[in-house]
């Protein structure tokens, strides 16, 4: 049976939905799977009518694109036309038109019917870039974004939003290879946002999450404020590198992503959701120090590998006005208790947790004599034992998730899998992703 | 009888590491489970990851042994199969020569700690 393939309805109330031409992320007679994104084209909402004051929605997100995927599977034949190459792929210059048809799909499934056209499913991709100049034309939602998201455009139930917040072994669970969530969400039909930032130039560390949630914006513009004149009087006169380190660290300290709400749109129109049901942290996020100011008090904590990205005045200033605070696991349980409490009486959030891989092949230790006590501060995976029966014991008397990364990595091997104990192979990315959306569905039914 | 410890295989797909940090001292009479020293391992280069897949480790002494001389100081990056150090029963065995065979070791993985040379040089 031969399925015509069309955009189906989209609206934005007040404004003209614009596209770009289509550019496909298959080769024509690809076989596709159900919800598996095929091709994609940008979109821009422009004002209609009289204008009104203000920022409209989706102001700060410059990137918006839709994701086309075919209900059923099948082999895929494209339409002449669609694909116009070059900026007519990018600029949006053609109205949205739900009965243009894409392609057609070739399908077995005996619910279809030859002849008959169907709507595409839209994956909604929306990209807040953390700057401006992050201007790039490639592929699905391109450039350096301080706060991407994804949902399906289709059907008029409100969805599940989901916040992702750890660092890598999260980012490649929820973004998948192609940095656009294309994964999650071809396994996952359902009403679904999820809401995407990454972990720089702050890591989202526990404690670093609950001074954010807390700040006020007095206490903000105070941090604006030594920062600007820490640069001013700096021995080290600061470098491009500076200024662009520290105006992200400001962007993103002042910034309170576990309060946003969110605009959306859909086949019916303009929706406004409120914050994340669902938080998901990574324990691996966790260090045994972080940087405290001494005269502001907030917690910071920049990945070692990030800190690379830093000028000397930032580096001095992370020297000069920070203390070095030693974490112990009571301190990190502490952190966990209050963040997961914070969240719960806030937004009523439910915490998912990464838990961390506590085996390694790599060691041969017979004799744990010559470490010193407590081993959990020297050996990695010790350390990495005791963090997970926190998270199990955290669970006991709070509202907590744990994917079980440590079982996972350990069923399928951890050597092929896990190899340094965070970067996770494709397969052990997709138990993950299915643990996750297990739980997602667990959330989703408590409503 | 001289013995030798050479960078071998870790993780695989490394091709080397960066010493962290030197425990012992040259001359040192050496028991079982003295630490010899930290090292990183970065698998970057066998790994496409938008953050350095960095794991830390420490070697230690399975076996009595004088160390005679070692070869490394923090920073220094070492190849498979580079000589990092050379241990003997006693401190008047030569060190001229070739090893008699390896000197045992374990490696244990640990935690990033403050005196590592990676985070205060990097």
């Amino acid at each position: 049976m031969k399925v015509p393939l069309t955009l189906g309805p989209l609206s934005a109330e007040g404004h003209t939905i614009l596209r770009s031409g289509v550019r496909w992320l298959c080769n024509d007679g690809y076989v596709c799977r159900p919800n598996e994104v095929i091709g994609y084209c940008n979109l821009s909402l422009e004002r209609s009518g009289s204008r009104t004051a203000g920022a409209g929605p989706f102001a700060e997100e410059m990137e918006i694109q839709v994701g086309f995927a075919s209900r059923r599977p099948g082999r895929i034949r494209f339409a002449a036309g669609v694909a116009l190459g070059g900026y007519l792929d990018i600029r949006e210059a053609k109205a949205w038109d739900a009965a243009t048809v894409i392609a057609e799909i070739e399908t077995d499934d005996a619910s279809a019917h030859d002849g008959v056209s169907e709507d595409v499913r839209l994956l909604m991709l929306a990209g807040r870039r953390m700057t401006a100049l992050a201007d790039v034309h490639s592929g699905l939602l391109p450039g350096w974004l301080g706060r991407s998201r994804a949902w399906w455009g289709s059907g008029d139930e409100v969805p599940l939003t989901l916040l992702s917040l750890g660092i890598c072994d999260a980012t490649s669970v929820v973004l998948g290879d192609q940095t656009a969530f294309l994964e999650l969400f071809a396994d996952c039909p359902h009403a679904l946002h999820v809401v995407f930032h990454p972990d720089h130039p702050v890591a989202p560390a526990a404690p670093v999450l609950l001074d954010q949630l807390q700040r006020t914006p007095s206490q903000f513009k105070a941090i604006a404020q030594e920062v600007r004149g820490y640069m001013a009087s700096s021995a080290a006169s600061p470098t491009a590198e500076d200024w662009m380190f520290v105006g992200v660290l400001l962007a993103t300290l002042g910034r309170n992503p576990l309060l946003d709400s969110y605009s959306i749109f859909t086949p019916s129109g303009l929706q406004t959701i409120p914050p994340a049901q669902a938080v998901l942290l990574s324990l691996n996020a966790e260090p045994q120090t972080l940087l405290k100011h001494r005269k502001l008090g907030y917690r910071l904590h920049v990945m070692r590998h990030h800190q690379a990205a830093a000028g000397p005045a930032t580096r001095a200033w992370m020297a000069q006005e920070f203390e070095v605070v030693t974490l112990s696991l009571e301190d990190i349980r502490r952190d966990y208790e209050s963040l997961i409490d914070a969240i719960s009486s806030q937004t009523g959030a439910k915490v998912i947790v990464l838990n961390r891989m506590s085996t390694s092949g790599y060691e041969d230790i017979s004799n744990y004599a010559p470490f010193d006590s407590p081993m959990s501060n020297t050996l990695a995976n010790i350390g990495s034992k005791e963090l997970n029966l926190i998270l199990d014991e955290i669970a006991e008397t709070r509202e907590l998730y744990i994917v079980d990364v440590d079982t996972i990595a350990a069923a399928l091997g951890g050597r092929n899998h896990l190899p340094d104990g965070i970067h996770q192979s494709g397969l052990m990315q997709a138990h993950l992703r299915r643990e996750l959306l297990h739980i997602l569905d667990g959330l989703r039914g408590m409503d | 009888m001289l013995l030798e410890l050479r960078l071998s295989e870790i993780v695989p797909g490394m091709s080397g590491a960066t010493i962290e940090c030197v425990h012992a001292v040259a001359g040192s009479v050496l028991k079982p489970g003295a630490r010899l020293l930290d090292l990183s391992i970065d698998l970057s280069s066998a790994f496409a990851q938008e953050c350095p897949p960095i794991s830390f480790f420490r070697v230690i002494l399975r076996e009595s042994a004088v160390l005679r001389r070692i070869d490394v100081v923090p920073g220094k990056y070492m190849e498979l199969g580079e000589v990092i150090a050379l241990f003997a029963p006693t401190s008047d065995d030569p060190v001229d020569g070739p090893a008699d065979r390896s000197v045992r070791i374990a490696t244990a993985g640990i935690m990033h700690h403050a005196e590592m040379w990676t985070g205060s040089h990097q």
